[in-house]
């Protein structure tokens, strides 16, 4: 708390040092700065915000030769048809299990690798655990899924050990119970470590000396991790879980991770929002404007989660986003 | 001082502006447009010869970037684009992205002019030609081989209010040729290493095939029975037995409609769907058909017929791909000195349960040519002129046996192949030429056609095709349903293959599982689309 005090400071000693102009003049005084921002504000407003007006095709029936401006409006009538479509909810209760799931399991893992990193006093044995564990993270889901696949088809190993055991094969990526475990699992192996690494910065960014105090003191390596570690973590968990629900509906239900490993033996389980708009836009080829709406359902909820989010960061007492 | 600060901010506008424009250019290639400004235009000599001033055409087609490369290899190919000068500038999709690529196109106004996809019933298929995406074909009477083409009865019901807005690419003169489209081949030698000494007929006797080549494992490979290069095929085997007019191509929308207590319905949900789906079911549990065909891909599935892995493999295109992805890319590699034809047999049509011996029904093409609406009349008249030659005995001869007196002669009014290569590779642009217009794969079958280089392989296609059409007959269905356009069938599709591998997977019991996915087809208005059907068909007399 203190170092966030200090840290606010010079902002406010600046902002009364500095005299009161007009943004204009301002504008003019700092010119150069606000020219090397314009590229990135230009390509904000070109890619990111201008074609935010595609949203309006949720409320539109789109027509290939009008474009999105020129079709017609047809109101709330994509959201009803989507309200009442059984594969929408059924896609919508997957993205919110999956993602929740992925959250629960994934999320605390990079924490306590990190930890446990931290603790390894060989550093040679500490980087290779570390590139080990974060090389999965750069390889593509479509190269990764071909290895998941090859190792848990009939000939894999997953059905070799099952057959030594006395167990039948069968390939859980086509069986309903047996699919979303192997999702979680998959994606902690492909981030577990990369995700680590921001909380190993923010452990290493703890001042040694108190550590070294803690164990002078006869702190236990419990009470050190309980009562320095953690508390310099604490505020890095709550921003990154913060962004994490943000993207929960999105990076959560991965896209590509699901559409690689699923098949349709498994849609019941597996099918989640993105999956649902991919196969019904160009598979069986819906109206634009309905996966459009589906997606801004699916963004709005994404926005409530942040705020949530957000707003229990704070009452928790920490910084939070905004 | 102040001279300096002007320059860079002169340059950063300048750099500014050059991203922006760099942005802006995406495909816009004007030389593309519709308005064409091609070539340069003599009056004169355009009346001399309509086909005088050179023409770019975009092109859309699977892997195009490398068929038209191969054109400037193949001097036939070069002659036939000479002929009408035209350049062909390829616009590059694959197998696996080319319907998102076209709905992409079609939604920004960057179609290709002419491009290739199989949308026939589709939604999207239906609003191209309603809100004026694709251009409608002129009138065909100036093209007579292509007048001609549509003369036949499943293309000519393809016209809209008098017009057509497609050129699809015919494969089969009728629907017994579908039996080519879905096979099933099956490693014989394996069959008689375990005892087997009679090419199964019924599907009692291709079930105990499998079952002791599983069973016995010849080679210790751990053998699989049935595989498929694609989950998309289940259904034009399953369907077989006893249900086969509800085979389709996998598209969702090609289903066929049959009469049963007094209405038409789609023949998938006929009363003949339970005991197919029970067979299906059985041959599954008794480990008679691939644990992981829901995951197969066409490669490894290839690969692991021609290694032994499995005794039977469900593929599509026939013997021309027998012959190339089969023979050509893997066995006579693997086996170079094993006869393929002594080895791998075809599976005839199974009797099924009707006593009937029932193949695949498809429709007699697959995929078809649309045409920008950004074409003008002067380009389309280009492009018809092009795909009437390729329709023409000329145009065919020409892309299919080569150059007469070089690659073949004739004797006795039949054409004598002289050239024993593999045409495809001395002029590799050639058989491209004739896929944009029309696969016309059933040329092939035929002992004077090259097409399949293989001779023994091309003489066991000839033998199959006469089977099927002196031992196979196509039951009665009405392809106007099929076509039929009402408010809910728009919308509706059927992807069978996704409910049979469902239910081969589910633990459920078949019949429940069956009652679960006709209740999800019911909430997304099966009932509604069969009434509004029978309605129409009533409307229009169709009994």
């Amino acid at each position: 708390m203190a170092d966030s005090v200090t840290a606010r400071t010079p902002k406010r000693s600046l902002r009364t040092l500095a005299p009161k102009q007009s943004l204009g003049k301002t504008i003019l005084q700092y010119k150069y700065f606000y020219l090397m921002v314009l590229p990135v504000l230009i390509w904000y407003a070109l890619f990111s915000y201008a074609p935010m007006y595609g949203v309006t095709l949720a409320f539109k029936s789109f027509n290939y030769s009008k474009g999105i401006l020129g079709s017609p409006w047809i109101g709330l009538e994509n959201f009803q048809t989507l309200l009442t479509d059984p594969d929408f909810r059924r896609a919508f209760w997957n993205t919110v299990i999956i993602s929740l799931m992925k959250l629960i399991t994934h999320f605390p893992m990079p924490i306590i690798l990190a930890i446990v990193l931290y603790e390894f006093s060989r550093t040679k044995m500490k980087r290779f655990f570390q590139t080990i564990l974060t090389f999965p993270h750069f390889i593509s889901w479509v190269v990764l899924s071909g290895i998941i696949i090859n190792i848990l088809s009939k000939d894999g190993i997953y059905n070799q050990i099952i057959m030594l055991f006395g167990g039948d094969p069968n390939s859980p990526l086509v069986d309903e119970s047996a699919f979303r475990p192997v999702l979680y699992i998959t994606h902690v192996w492909r981030e577990i470590g990369w995700d680590s690494i921001i909380y190993l910065a923010a452990l290493a960014g703890i001042n040694p000396e108190l550590f070294e105090a803690a164990e002078v003191d006869g702190a236990n390596r419990f009470r050190r991790l309980l009562n320095i570690a953690w508390p310099g973590l604490k505020s890095t968990v709550a921003v990154l879980l913060i962004l994490q629900v943000g993207q929960l509906l999105t990076q959560g239900s991965s896209f590509e991770q699901i559409f690689n490993l699923y098949s349709s033996p498994v849609y019941s389980v597996a099918d989640t929002i993105d999956t649902y708009i991919y196969r019904t836009s160009f598979t069986i080829g819906s109206d634009f404007g309905y996966t459009t709406a589906v997606g801004v359902v699916k963004s709005i909820i994404s926005l409530i989660l942040l705020w949530a989010a957000n707003t229990f960061a704070k009452k928790m007492g920490e910084e939070g986003l905004y | 001082m102040l001279r300096k600060k002007m320059m860079t901010l002169a340059l950063c506008i300048t750099l500014l502006a050059s991203v922006l424009t760099a942005c802006g250019g995406g495909n816009n290639d004007k030389g593309q447009s519709g308005s064409n400004g091609e070539g340069t235009t003599d009056s004169f000599n355009s009346t001399d010869n309509p086909y005088k001033d050179p023409m770019t055409i975009t092109l859309g087609f699977w892997d195009a970037d490398a068929e038209i490369a191969n054109i400037e290899k193949d001097p036939i190919a070069k002659q036939v684009l000479e002929k009408f000068k035209i350049t062909l500038k390829p616009v590059n999709m694959t197998w696996d992205d080319y319907t998102q690529k076209i709905q992409m196109w079609a939604a920004s106004g960057q179609l290709p002019d002419i491009f290739a996809i199989d949308a026939v019933g589709t939604q999207y298929q239906r609003k191209w030609v309603e809100q004026g995406v694709v251009k409608a074909l002129p009138e065909l009477s100036k093209y007579p081989n292509l007048a001609k083409y549509f003369e036949s009865p499943d293309i000519k019901g393809l016209g809209v209010d008098g017009k057509y807005y497609t050129v699809p690419r015919r494969m089969f003169p009728s629907v017994d040729w579908s039996a080519l489209d879905r096979m099933v081949f099956y490693r014989w030698d394996l069959a008689q290493k375990v005892g087997i000494t009679k090419e199964p007929e019924t599907w009692e006797e291709f079930e105990a095939m499998l079952d002791a080549i599983v069973k016995a494992d010849p080679e210790g490979k751990r053998i699989t029975g049935l595989t498929t290069t694609t989950t998309k095929m289940l259904g034009g085997f399953f369907w077989l037995y006893g249900n086969p007019v509800a085979t389709s191509d996998g598209s969702g929308s090609d289903f066929k409609w049959i009469k049963e207590d007094g209405k038409f319905i789609p023949a998938v949900f006929s009363k003949n769907a339970l005991p197919a789906l029970q067979n299906m079911k059985n041959m599954y549990e008794k480990g008679l058909i691939d644990p992981d065909i829901a995951l197969v891909k066409p490669a490894e599935s290839y690969d692991n017929f021609v290694a032994g892995k499995a005794a039977a493999l469900l593929s599509g295109g026939g013997y021309i791909n027998l012959n190339g992805d089969m023979y050509e890319k893997r066995w006579k590699t693997a086996y170079p000195d094993k006869d393929m034809t002594e080895s791998v047999k075809a599976l005839k049509p199974l009797i099924g349960p009707d006593g009937e011996r029932s193949h695949a029904i498809f429709k007699t093409y697959w995929s078809e040519s649309y045409f920008s609406n950004k074409v003008d009349d002067k380009k389309m008249d280009r492009i018809m002129a092009l795909y009437d030659y390729v329709l023409s005995t000329e145009g065919k001869d020409l892309l299919t046996y080569g150059i007469e007196g070089v690659d073949y002669k004739i004797e006795n009014g039949q054409k004598v192949v002289i050239e024993k290569g593999s045409l495809n590779e001395k002029y590799p642009a050639s058989r491209f030429l004739k896929n944009l217009v029309a696969y016309e794969t059933s040329d092939s079958y035929n002992m004077d056609n090259p097409t399949i280089a293989n001779e023994s392989i091309r003489q066991d296609a000839v033998d199959y095709i006469d089977w099927i059409q002196n031992n196979t007959k196509v039951p009665e269905y009405d392809i106007r349903l099929t076509y039929m356009s009402t408010p809910t069938k728009d919308k509706f599709t059927v992807l069978d293959h996704d409910d049979l591998l469902k239910i081969m997977l589910s633990k459920e019991p078949v019949e429940s599982y069956w009652n679960n996915i006709l209740n999800d087809y019911k909430a997304k208005g099966l009932d509604k689309m069969i009434e509004e059907v029978n309605a129409k068909a009533k409307e229009q007399g169709i009994e």
